[in-house]
């Protein structure tokens, strides 16, 4: 028994450090001088560990400002997603309408279309409205999601029926059994769909470059692409950008992760 | 690293469906000494207050872009160009694709190199040539190598702006330990070979330490064999005389470079480091190679990694035993195109300012700034362009590189719409041969037949 616990550990430890290692290396990159990194054989530690990489960062980028937009587009679609897809999944689940069926497959036939199908037909739309270079043009083609829907819709179908037919008899409408009753309950699949639209929203590189065009609308993965210099790649200096725009979302991802843990193993057993 | 011109190729596809911009290839030079003048907008037409250009340099380079148009913006009050940095080439190829299909095309756009032929079959751009007819502007100035580069039937089609070729990097404290002249870098295909046998040094455990010779499996670097080789890449004059039909590197001189970097890394004195450019230059920084082969470009980026830990010198590219003379480096780098979906005004303020990008000054700056070829040769006479020179002695290598090579259509380099593709294809052809998967013969005359099917699908795509 002892001995079993001490082995899983043992292995656990040696999982998440083979797991984490290249965010380790680029930890530890990002203190090194250039000519550090080029030594042979590359060095784990720096001995002589320096910020001036996280200095130039500073000095080529402004890259406060993009992270800040990155964290306005991607708090955006959250709400945007969160509210769309629970309402989508509650008539999904709880309301009967003729169609809903087929209504329902045809939300997720919409998984199988790749986004580079919709990326011109997306932009010309965008363009069209006036919305290049602005916070809704980033974010706005992005709130409504197929995967989200779906996966609230599977949360909400483990909610009884009961509790439905009661508060039906109670006398409360459609709206408010959503708000004080599947909303509170889906807490997980919520906290799920929102971590997934913020990570996916965040680490988006094509649709913010192809729509902004002035250095303080760019978000941070356009952003730290100018620190990648087509001649000649400074390890130190791309792996301190790195750290600093992976930071914010290991946070969030610290802070949400029971949350997606539960969420993402919802309903995955009936029972 | 290229591999987002597939996409943008698609795009381009998608987007002349949906926008309605299907292009004729309206830019067809009537060929020989036929004045275009007629394509660019009238010599009377008011430059417009503003445009914009698009560039891929980043980091140092993009500091470099800032000060050229700032001195322009300040040079004059009627143009104001404000330059958009819009990721890598890649990337901005793929946002050019879209944006022309709604016209939201920028005025002024630089792409790399290879989309040369692409960028003239989207029939989206106004020639060079048409502004140079009409103001009867005076190109004796510009570097021979660099210009020659971006011309289709003697028509100049961009404007180059930031040029480089490859050349031999090499460890002179390590020619010195192992008793090899270090002011004598091997150029010939055997001198390397055995440049690269003396260099190799092993453990006690018989594991190398540091090998002779170590290039990336790179593309570009076969081009440019090819080129020093004195032999074509593609048919009809590398698609200069006339868009290219087929590959043709399956000859002789292919087989050649093929079977001496074979020879070099089956013996062990050439190092591997696979399709992997960063990996060779770390190699070569870390001492682990004592030579290779790489751009110009990142003759500072050494410098700087380096940090004085040994000597950095620079000789000439590798060439075959021959020597041929008809042998020379071809221009890598990118060129700014003037678009044609835009306003006159804005074409005419686009060519005011290209017009003071190439100015021996500010060539002479771009040059200090970027390491980069100034592209006019009165830049060397400029100040900056001489500090740069007494900074970096290497680099009077590199500009006698250009200079003596001579100009024909094998030093002129390959033009291909699926340039990008070709690439490739010959990266995947050589680490087929280095890993013994084929033989040389086999490897090239497989890929030449996957190129051919693949511009025959692209020349019927672009009529």
């Amino acid at each position: 028994m002892k001995l079993g616990t001490v082995a899983n550990y043992t292995l656990l430890v040696v999982g998440s450090i083979i797991v984490a290692f290249p965010l380790l290396v680029a930890l530890s990159y990002s203190f090194m001088s250039e000519s550090e990194i080029a030594t042979f054989p590359p060095p784990i530690f720096s001995a002589a560990p320096t910020l001036d990489n996280y200095g130039t960062v500073f000095a080529t980028i402004p890259i406060g400002r993009y992270l800040l937009n990155s964290f306005v587009v991607s708090s955006a679609v959250v709400i945007g997603q969160l509210l769309t897809a629970s309402l989508a999944a509650y008539a999904f689940s709880f309301l009967v309408f003729r169609g809903r069926q087929l209504l329902f497959f045809l939300f997720l036939s919409t998984l199988m279309i790749p986004w580079e199908a919709t990326i011109i037909p997306n932009y010309m739309t965008i363009r069209t409205i006036g919305w290049l270079d602005t916070y809704q043009g980033l974010a706005v083609p992005f709130m409504a999601t197929a995967f989200g829907t779906f996966l609230l819709r599977q949360a909400f179908l483990q909610i009884p029926r009961e509790l439905w037919d009661a508060a039906r008899i109670d006398g409360a409408t459609t709206f408010r059994f959503l708000v004080s009753t599947v909303i509170p309950l889906s807490r997980p699949a919520l906290g799920t769909v929102a971590i997934y639209g913020f990570l996916s929203t965040y680490n988006q590189y094509f649709w913010p470059l192809l729509i902004t065009n002035q250095t303080l609308m760019r978000t941070t993965q356009v952003g730290i692409a100018q620190l990648r210099f087509e001649e000649t790649l400074r390890w130190g200096l791309v792996m301190a950008g790195v750290i600093m725009v992976a930071v914010p979302t290991l946070a969030l991802l610290v802070l949400g992760q029971r949350q997606l843990i539960r969420g993402l193993t919802a309903g995955a057993v009936k029972g | 690293m290229r591999k987002f011109l597939g996409f943008a190729l698609a795009l381009s596809v998608v987007a002349a469906a949906c926008g309605g911009t299907t292009s004729t290839g309206g830019t067809t030079p009537s060929g020989g000494a036929a004045d275009m003048s007629a394509l660019a907008p009238a010599k009377d037409v008011a430059p417009a207050a503003r445009i914009t250009w698009w560039h891929a340099m980043s980091g140092v380079n993009g500091d470099a872009v800032k000060k050229i148009v700032d001195g322009f913006n300040s040079s004059q009050s009627k143009i104001k160009v404000e330059a958009i940095f819009q990721g890598t080439y890649d990337d901005l190829l793929a946002k050019l694709n879209t944006a022309l299909a709604s016209n939201a095309a920028p005025a002024l756009v630089q792409v790399y190199d290879i989309g040369q032929r692409y960028m003239y079959d989207s029939g989206q751009v106004v020639p060079m040539q048409a502004f140079i007819d009409r103001d009867k502007f005076n190109t004796s100035d510009f570097e021979p190598a660099v210009i020659n580069y971006y011309k289709y039937q003697d028509k100049l089609q961009s404007m180059p702006f930031n040029a480089s070729t490859p050349v031999l990097y090499y460890n002179k404290d390590a020619f010195k330990e192992v008793g090899l002249d270090p002011t004598k870098p091997p150029v010939t295909f055997t001198e390397i070979a055995d440049a690269a046998k003396k260099l190799t040094k092993k453990d006690a455990s018989g594991a190398t330490v540091r090998y002779g010779f170590g290039p990336s499996i790179y593309g570009w670097l076969f081009e440019q064999l090819m080129a020093t080789s004195g032999a074509l890449y593609a048919d009809n004059g590398n698609g200069r005389d006339n868009r290219a039909t087929q590959v043709v590197y399956n000859s002789a001189a292919g087989k050649a470079i093929l079977d001496w970097w074979k020879a070099g890394v089956n013996g062990g004195y050439f190092y591997n480091p696979g399709i992997d450019n960063d990996g060779a230059a770390n190699a070569f920084n870390a001492q682990k190679s004592a030579m290779y082969i790489e751009s110009t470009a990142r003759m500072r980026g050494h410098i700087t990694t380096i940090a004085g830990k040994f000597e950095l010198g620079i000789g000439l590219y590798p060439r075959p035993d021959s020597k041929p003379a008809t042998g020379g480096n071809i221009i890598g780098g990118a060129s700014l195109y003037i678009m044609k979906s835009r306003p006159a005004p804005e074409q005419q303020a686009a060519w005011e300012f290209v017009k003071y990008a190439m100015s021996p000054a500010v060539q002479a700056q771009w040059q200090s700034d970027t390491g980069y070829y100034p592209v006019v040769k009165s830049a060397y006479d400029q100040g900056p362009s001489k500090d740069f020179s007494t900074k970096y002695p290497q680099f009077q290598t590199a500009i006698s590189e250009i200079r003596d090579s001579p100009q024909n259509r094998m030093t002129n380099g390959a033009v291909l719409g699926v340039m990008p593709q070709a690439r490739q294809r010959t990266q995947k052809m050589i680490e087929a041969v280095l890993l013994g998967q084929a033989s040389s013969q086999d490897a090239l005359n497989a890929a030449v037949t996957d190129m051919n099917a693949a511009i025959d699908k692209y020349n019927k795509a672009n009529p």
